[in-house]
């Protein structure tokens, strides 16, 4: 008896720790999504495909250079942040919700105009990876795949993990810090707020617009490098990863860094127990139904105002 | 004369067959606090848009300070030194009343990170909010919402500013002291262009009037010329 309560007790511990590691990366993957969304109000349905992007540009460093993938960062970083700059200004921002108002179109059209750019974006980027690369699925080999850090003796959590979520929480923290304490994030946090007003109070939408694009492709950058170090991945997994974003923004909120970690570790140990109980193939289920409850009970978020 | 510092000519405004605003024409010079006034849809605010750059008007011209700026969008034209504030105030509410004042010194104001902490120290001074430095913009009540408005368009170092009502809903005290700080607002170098409601706010504040009806300029002036007119006395009192 008191060994069945002593392994009902481990599983839930191992559940909640796996979890709660998911969900750090889960955050990261979420987090572009909900700064697309909460600065220019655009849902972008190619979120999950440059993660991928950003996954296949780490495989193409370590070609280049033999290192530990995790220096690939220092690559992957500036250049996706480069391409959220630079979509965002020569092609998101036409389309934009301020484009359709400045020539007098309703702004409903400014709405759907970029869920409709953004899928063909998904589209586009999923055949050029096949064309690139090809259908074969791809993996980072790193040496902390199978490693695991003991804390009891029936107690572990992969390293991996571990330091994907030190990542994590380090990530969520410098992204906050930027948008509170900087020049540019302070303008971002402004637009934001009320773009018509941070116009007039000096800031250039069109530019805040490209530098919050930028981040958050920037931090979709660390997600795919993450995704590439965890598991296989092929050209047009992409939405894969937008659905998981989707269900942590649908959890935490766009409002924080704290939002996006909380729902990410919500979504994470509810996955991982689903698996413990019910069987592998119910993680997915249970963090669907869980995101279906939140919708049919707190639509705006669990943790939105 | 001297050159005016903000100079409107033949500005017109239509949303579809909805004439807005419709060929008006009128000077602002430097250091002259001009009242705004007309009825409800007279066309008031959307004046305010178009000079702030909210709103591209659909023919005519907005020049200031020597530079037409008709084409010039909203962040250009606060840059140039025009701020407006908004009747319901709309600071940025998930900031504080520091940052909010910041970012608008910063960006429009042209100021160095340190110039703007010198700055806005002095508009919370001036505008009586040190207090609230701290807090959430969006957390503060009315009053003081309204006292925020003027300071953050005040923070942009504006050479003009466009006042959108604020005397609405206020004691005669409370208005007493937003006049004081308008007129203070003017006296360290800022023009005003104020839109008010309340006629004995307008009478006793201001050096000229702008009457404005469905839209058209209907009379511009002294104050109690343009009050006297029988056209504003018919429009105003039905008289």
């Amino acid at each position: 008896m008191n060994e069945d309560l002593y392994w009902i007790g481990i599983d839930i511990a191992n559940g909640l720790l796996s979890g709660t590691m998911l969900g750090g990366y889960y955050a990261v993957i979420s987090i572009g999504l909900a700064l697309n969304f909460g600065v220019m109000r655009q849902v972008n349905l190619a979120h999950g495909d440059w993660l991928i992007v950003a996954a296949y540009l780490a495989v193409a460093f370590l070609g280049i250079a033999n290192v530990s993938p995790f220096w690939t960062l220092a690559g992957v970083i500036p250049v996706m942040y480069g391409v959220g700059w630079l979509i965002q200004r020569v092609l998101l921002a036409r389309v934009s919700v301020q484009a359709a108002e400045r020539r007098g179109m309703a702004p409903s059209i400014g709405l759907m105009s970029p869920l409709l750019v953004t899928f063909g974006m998904s589209i586009v980027i999923g055949q050029g990876l096949l064309a690139l690369f090809d259908a074969n699925a791809q993996a980072i080999r790193n040496d902390l795949s199978y490693a695991a850090v003991r804390l009891g003796e029936d107690l572990s959590v992969s390293t991996l993990r571990l330091v994907f979520f030190v990542i994590a929480v380090a990530m969520l923290i410098a992204v906050q810090t930027f948008l509170n304490t900087t020049h540019a994030g302070r303008a971002i946090r402004a637009a934001a707020d009320d773009p018509e007003v941070a116009a007039l109070m000096g800031m250039h939408p069109a530019r805040v617009h490209a530098v919050a694009s930028g981040i958050s492709l920037a931090t979709a950058g660390v997600a795919g490098v993450m995704i590439g170090m965890s598991r296989s991945f092929q050209p047009f997994d992409g939405p894969t990863f937008l659905l998981v974003a989707f269900g942590v923004v649908i959890l935490g909120g766009l409002g924080s860094m704290t939002g996006a970690l909380v729902g990410g570790v919500i979504l994470g140990i509810t996955q991982v127990l689903s698996g413990t109980y019910f069987g592998p193939s119910a993680q997915l289920v249970g963090g669907y139904i869980l995101i279906l409850l939140v919708l049919a009970v707190k639509p705006q978020g669990l943790f939105s105002k | 004369m001297a050159t005016a510092l903000l100079s409107v000519r033949h500005l017109s405004k239509s949303f579809g067959a909805l004439h807005v605003t419709q060929d008006v024409s009128f000077d602002v010079h430097a250091g002259e606090i001009v009242g705004v006034i007309g009825p409800n849809g007279a066309g008031k605010t959307t004046l305010f848009g178009l000079l702030a750059g909210n709103l591209a008007p659909t023919a005519g011209t907005v020049h200031f300070a020597g530079h037409d700026l008709t084409a010039a969008p909203a962040h250009e034209r606060a840059r140039a030194g025009i701020a407006r504030t908004f009747q319901v105030p709309r600071p940025f509410g998930h900031m504080t009343v520091f940052e909010n004042l910041k970012v608008a010194a910063r960006f429009a104001g042209h100021l160095s990170d340190d110039e703007a902490d010198a700055w806005v120290g002095r508009v919370l001074a001036m505008t009586g909010l040190q207090s609230h430095a701290g807090s959430l913009a969006g957390r503060l009540p009315l009053l003081l919402r309204k006292r925020h408005e003027l300071a953050r368009a005040l923070a942009a170092k504006p050479r003009l500013m466009l006042v959108d009502e604020v005397a609405a809903g206020l004691t005669d005290q409370e208005v007493n002291q937003f006049i004081a700080l308008i007129q203070s607002i003017r006296k360290s170098g800022v023009t005003i262009l104020w839109i008010e409601h309340v006629m004995k706010t307008m009478l006793t504040a201001t050096d000229r009037l702008v009457a404005l009806h469905s839209g058209r300029l209907l009379a511009v002036g002294a104050p109690r010329d343009v009050i006297d007119l029988p056209e504003v006395r018919r429009v105003y009192l039905g008289a």
